[in-house]
Order: structure tokens, then C-alpha cells, then sequence
């Protein structure tokens, strides 16, 4: 499916065409929620986080500024949408178990051991480990394939800032995989 | 790993690697972490979450309209204060005036009966009480 460019949904959008919005909902839509499923990884509270990243979308888009990209703008309320929806779940604290715990392992790197279901299930798992900022930098890297200035922009932060953040969620989701499955 | 060096950086980089044996462990196993993930399933939005954003929209939409103490600028609800306010006013002014007329074209005799309760007749000699207590009485009388 072919979609119009992101400033005429926004025109159309502006204008009181309602179907610019809706193209700009399909357009972003798979990228949005599978952010979500790696951010929060319970399906329906990622889909919640998804929709309601649209409907804040929707009520903001008319201050859209076009000094940064359309979709840098919607990962970067994906992000803040997903992180608050970790921190309202009660879930949370059982999730984040202290990574003092998860020392590093002498165990072999798990890299060709699993089924494709049980990879997702692993790097979810592991990456739901991480703290907030290396998990928003490292899902926007290895998952949503952003360059690390798009990410700099998404995460209002320095290019550099983002090398180390991935830098180090890949050290730790290395100690995480090993201990886990390893 | 993310091209991210330039040549000079990448060409030391590449001399140094050589020679320590815990930076290269650390680079494969970095490697293979990325071909983890690059094997990792992507998801697609479930079938129909366009269609449930819209109707989220809609409905958020219609409630803003009818919703009359949702948020609105305080100035809206202040406006929202004096209207009900003057519709009041109005009502209980022109009442006031009608009763005046009222008074004034059928007498305080009329008044009296409609609104006094020492006029007030539990059972009219026409309706089905009254009826019933006027057959008594005769019964009794006979």
C-alpha cells in the first residue's frame, strides 16, 4: 500500500480532511505498535499505548512544526507513551529486577540456540530488563532501524549521548541473554 | 558495528582488535546480539487498529459535545454560570408577573383556592369519594 507524503497528510489533515489523519494512522501504525510490543510487551497494553499515541497525535498535530520529520515527531510520543505506561503498572517493579543481580556470565553466547518465537521471547524479556533510557535507545536502533541522530532527535538528546546509551544496552542485554538462556 | 567510525578510527580500530582477545570476544558476541535481534519478530498492528483510533476519535469527539462540565477555559464556564443564571432570573421574574395577573383578573378568592389548604376538599362532592360519602350519609339517613 502506497501512502501520500507526510506534509500533504498534514495539509489534508489541517484542512478538515479527516482522511489525512487516517493514512497518517495506517502509515505508522506497524511501526508504532511493534515499539510498543518491545517496550511494554504485554499485547494489549502495547495496543493501548499505540492508540493512544495516535489520539495525542491527532490533538497535537495542528502545532506540528516540520523542523523535525513527522515520524521521529510520533516515535517520540510512542516512547513517552510506553515509558508511562510502565511506570502507572503494577507490574513494573516485578519486571525490573535489580541488574546488580544479572552479573556478567562465563556462559557461551546464546546466538544460535533458539526457535524464531523463543528469540522474541528472549530479547523482549531481556530488554524489558533494561532501564528506560538504554530500552528506548536500543528498541529505536536494533528494532525500528533509526540512525542515531533520528534517535538523538526521538530521544531530544545528542548523537553521542545515543551511542553510549545503545553502547551500553548492548552489554547489558548480552549479560541478561547469557544468564537467562545461555 | 554501525559505521559509525571514520576510515582513520576504523583502521585503528581494526589494528587493535587484532591483538586483544577480550575486545574481539566482546565484538562477536556483540554481533551475534544484533543477528539475535535482526531475528526477532516484528509486529505488524493488529487487523483493524486504524479503524478502532478512528472510532476512539469519534466518540471522544461526541462526548466533548454533549459533555457540559467536561474541560472548558474557565472564561466558558463562567459564560456557561451566567447563562443558566439569567435563565433563571427570567423564569421566576415571569412567573411572578403571571401571578400578579392571575391575581388580578379572577380575585384573591381564586388565589385563596388554588393555593390555600383551608379550602382544600379531600373528596369533591363529584368525584368517586364524594360520591361514595353522599351515598353513606343516605344510608344513614334511612
Amino acid at each position: 500500500m502506497t501512502f501520500a507524503d507526510d506534509s500533504d497528510l498534514i495539509k489534508r489533515f489541517i484542512n478538515g480532511d479527516l482522511s489525512g489523519f487516517e493514512n497518517l494512522v495506517r502509515k505508522y501504525q506497524d511501526r508504532v505498535y511493534n515499539l510498543c510490543r518491545y517496550m511494554i510487551r504485554d499485547p494489549q497494553d502495547a495496543q493501548d499505548a499505540a492508540q493512544d499515541t495516535f489520539l495525542k497525535a491527532y490533538k497535537a498535530l495542528k502545532d506540528f512544526r516540520p523542523d523535525s520529520s513527522l515520524y521521529t515527531w510520533i516515535y517520540r510520543i510512542a516512547v513517552n507513551t510506553c515509558l508511562d505506561y510502565r511506570r502507572k503498572s503494577h507490574r513494573e517493579a516485578l519486571r525490573n529486577e535489580p541488574l546488580a543481580e544479572d552479573l556478567p556470565s562465563d556462559k557461551p553466547f546464546p546466538d544460535q540456540l533458539y526457535e524464531s518465537g523463543e528469540i522474541t521471547e528472549a530479547i523482549q524479556l531481556a530488554i524489558q530488563k533494561l532501564p528506560e533510557k538504554l530500552r528506548a535507545a536500543i528498541v529505536l536502533r536494533e528494532l525500528e532501524e533509526l540512525s542515531y541522530e533520528e534517535i538523538a532527535e526521538v530521544l531530544h538528546t545528542s548523537a553521542g549521548t545515543v551511542k553510549s546509551r545503545i553502547s551500553r544496552a548492548r552489554e547489558q542485554l548480552r549479560h541478561i541473554l547469557k544468564k537467562n538462556v545461555g | 558495528m554501525d559505521d559509525a567510525l571514520s576510515p582513520d578510527e576504523k583502521k585503528n580500530f581494526d589494528l587493535h582488535i587484532r591483538s586483544c582477545a577480550s575486545c574481539r570476544e566482546e565484538l562477536e558476541e556483540t554481533r551475534a546480539l544484533r543477528r539475535l535481534i535482526a531475528s526477532a519478530r516484528r509486529f505488524p498492528a493488529p487487523s483493524g487498529f486504524a479503524t478502532r483510533v478512528l472510532a476512539n476519535l469519534d466518540e471522544k469527539k461526541g462526548s466533548r459535545v454533549l459533555g457540559l462540565f467536561g474541560f472548558r477555559p474557565l472564561f466558558l464556564r463562567a459564560a456557561q454560570v451566567a447563562f443558566a443564571l439569567v435563565v433563571m432570573t427570567v423564569g421566576i421574574t415571569s412567573g411572578n408577573r403571571l401571578l400578579a395577573e392571575r391575581t388580578d383578573h379572577i380575585g384573591q378568592t381564586a388565589v385563596k383556592e388554588t393555593f390555600s389548604l383551608d379550602l382544600f376538599q379531600a373528596t369533591p362532592p363529584d368525584s368517586i369519594g364524594g360520591i361514595y360519602n353522599t351515598l353513606m350519609e343516605s344510608r344513614n339517613e334511612r
